[in-house]
């Protein structure tokens, strides 16, 4: 059962590994990332910030897909990690049974503006919105379990 | 009074360059809160005052840009008032929260401001003169307390009055009910932290440290110490040294071969300007400008054209956000991959920013784990069980137990990083150390965190069963059965609202209110 599945482009660091996993009783957390995916010093990395007692792995999208679409896993407490907006709404489509997605951090960068204290978004990202909040998916900004959620349609209009 | 308002203003702004000053918790109610007694002459009642707030917010922490209230405004102020207004904690903790909440605002308001200076910053590193980039990131820096310094001010010349005849005003029944509703509070802040540590397998430990100290009356900092003696002892037989298995691929990554020939001097510098990470923290780019002027020191001794220094600041001033905890290991590392980038020609630049942008976010999550979630509960601990009874002592061991493991750790990260490079980081990898020290210091943290709820929570009920001149008290009952009962039931139910993801704010408000009734319905004392 996915947990939660979270937009982060600095994947597993503190607000994961300190308050999420624990606050939302994590087992599996997994980052679904091409790039890290491929890369040894990256996996290297996260592995040393892998919570204890909490399953890490470290998948390309589309191996992210089929392992949560295996029946044999159902029964993990899983949080998904991905970078970007457009990763999670590839996921969004290959896995009906995310419903909601956390927008956790995504920093600035050329031409993007800061939606709420840790959000940048771009043009670009905008049609991907609104397309998974025609599909129904929730969209809500927290940086930590206890903050309160924001919606990103709203954020946007602002 | 003048004078007492400035020296205040002062502590405030001490507390707030806690930013440039290394995260060191000089920050902490517990820290100011004496201080501001010894200015007011009840250094006695500042000590407590600092011990009760510390308590409260003691699950308020920052955890990247997740910006908790404001403790060093609304401590420092609500300390005052109820020192000057002869109102004792329970006022001061009335005070602390609202304070704290709006403090909170202004500062967002800043760190989103403060990406105004991104350009300014962006332009001094075209000119390649990183001497006006230092400036503008201490500039920066200071604005946080000079702000909030002068709201302090305003707030002390203006109000203090004004809050006095308020503060006298207010009936002796409402002072006992906010008495019993602080004393209450504290549960909220176990809370926070059990929803960080606590699951199934490790709660034994937190009743470990319950039990050991409500039947056997051992002082919180008596539990510290049992709790390191557990941990290693768990650990030891838990986490097995790793046998060889899993085909050792450890040439996939390739440690570049270093060549550290800068001077010890320059290494150490990049220890002490990491103290100001956080200094210019902005909602854009986070701690971009303190990594450049941490790794500054470096750069001057390696680039000597306008043009490779140009190169090099604009490289360090991309985002960047990690645990100041462990930061100097990746200054450290940058260090020597700098060094190598101007030694030889094939160095690939990109791969500093991959190694940076790689190591922020786990180490991050290592950090702040082992400091926020262990070194700081036992260090809050031990203090503000002694400072709640008045000892002075209590701020000076907090200060100590959290920034000696922390200064040590953050001196010897800066060469370990410069001199081992990605291969210490690699060598962790292959061994189960860091699976060992979260686990080990889980224990501790939660076992401390038992003996605080035993030990600083006072919720007793003076109910008593029988008739007048046979009546005993319920408080002599539960004694018999379980000390401490009502604080342990109080938190566990604080946490089981927690779990159910209620607001933090109602979950203030719900236990101020019970507070407040059952002191006033003669339940709760």
């Amino acid at each position: 059962m996915i947990k939660l599945t979270r937009i982060d482009d600095r994947l597993v660091h503190g607000q994961v590994a300190f308050t999420w996993v624990p606050s939302l009783g994590v087992d599996t957390l997994i980052v679904a990332n091409d790039k890290t995916a491929k890369d040894e010093f990256l996996k290297m990395t996260m592995n040393l910030a892998r919570p204890a007692n909490t399953k890490l792995l470290i998948r390309s999208l589309a191996d992210t897909i089929s392992f949560l679409l295996d029946e044999k896993n159902a029964k993990l407490k899983i949080l998904v990690l991905v970078s970007s907006i457009k990763d999670a709404a590839a996921l969004s489509i290959g896995i009906n049974e995310i419903k909601t997605i956390n927008f956790g951090g995504i920093r600035g960068k050329e031409g993007s503006r800061l939606i709420s204290k840790a959000i940048s978004i771009t043009e670009d990202d905008i049609p991907l919105i609104r397309e998974l909040a025609v599909r129904g998916i929730e969209l809500e900004v927290r940086q930590v379990p206890t903050d309160s959620k924001q919606l990103v349609e709203a954020l946007i209009e602002k | 009074m003048l004078v007492s308002f400035i020296l205040i203003t002062a502590i405030a702004m001490f507390g707030h360059s806690e930013d440039f000053l290394g995260t060191t918790l000089i920050n902490r109610p517990l820290v100011l809160g004496p201080l501001v007694g010894l200015v007011l002459g009840d250094l006695q009642q500042g000590v407590i005052i600092g011990a009760t707030l510390e308590l409260i917010f003691m699950g308020n922490i920052k955890v990247g840009a997740a910006i908790p209230p404001d403790v060093i405004t609304g401590g420092v102020l609500s300390t005052a008032f109820a020192i000057i207004s002869g109102k004792g904690p329970a006022i001061a903790l009335a005070l602390a929260v609202p304070i704290s909440i709006l403090a909170e605002l202004i500062i967002s308001g800043l760190f989103v401001f403060r990406s105004v200076f991104n350009k300014r910053f962006e332009q001094y590193a075209e000119e390649g003169s990183y001497k006006k980039i230092e400036r503008l990131h201490i500039f920066s820096g200071l604005l946080k307390p000079l702000l909030m310094g002068l709201i302090t001010f305003a707030t002390l010349q203006f109000g203090a009055e004004a809050m006095k005849s308020f503060l006298n005003q207010i009936p002796a029944w409402l002072s006992d009910g906010l008495k019993v509703a602080g004393n209450m509070l504290p549960a909220l802040g176990f809370a926070l932290l059990m929803n960080l540590m606590f699951n199934k397998k490790s709660a034994p430990y937190f009743f470990l440290g319950f039990i050991l100290t409500s039947y056997l009356k051992l002082p919180v900092i008596a539990i510290g110490g049992l709790g390191v003696i557990t941990a290693v002892i768990i650990t030891g037989i838990t986490h097995k040294p790793p046998s060889e298995e899993e085909g050792s691929d450890d040439d996939a990554v390739q440690a570049p071969a270093l060549i550290a020939a800068l001077p010890r001097r320059t290494i150490r510098s990049l220890f002490w300007r990491s103290m100001t990470l956080e200094a210019n923290f902005n909602f854009e780019t986070w701690q971009n400008s303190g990594f450049a002027f941490s790794i500054i020191p470096v750069l001057k001794k390696l680039y000597t054209t306008k043009q490779a220094m140009a190169a090099a600041l604009k490289r360090h001033l991309q985002f960047f956000n990690t645990s100041p905890y462990g930061s100097t290991l990746i200054i450290g590392i940058v260090a020597a991959m700098e060094e190598q980038n101007k030694k030889s020609e094939e160095f690939d630049v990109e791969s500093i920013n991959s190694v940076k942008l790689g190591l922020m976010g786990p180490l991050a999550g290592v950090f702040d784990s082992l400091f926020w979630g262990t070194f700081k509960v036992i260090a809050a601990g031990v203090g503000a069980s002694l400072a709640i009874k008045g000892n002075v002592l209590g701020p000076i061991l907090f200060l100590l137990i959290f920034n000696i493991p922390h200064l040590i750790l953050r001196y010897n990260l800066t060469f370990i990083g410069y001199n081992t490079g990605t291969k210490f980081l690699q060598n962790l990898a292959k061994t189960n150390v860091m699976d060992k020290l979260t686990s080990g210091s889980s224990i501790m943290g939660l076992m401390v965190l038992g003996a605080m709820t035993a030990t600083l929570m006072s919720i007793i009920t003076p109910l008593k069963i029988g008739g007048t001149d046979s009546a005993v008290t319920l408080q002599f009952i539960l004694d018999q059965i379980l000390p401490n009962m009502i604080p342990l039931g109080l938190t566990f139910l604080t946490y089981y609202f927690v779990k159910k993801n209620v607001k933090t704010t109602w979950l203030l408000l719900g236990l101020l209110a019970l507070g407040f009734l059952g002191s006033i319905m003669h339940i709760f004392a």
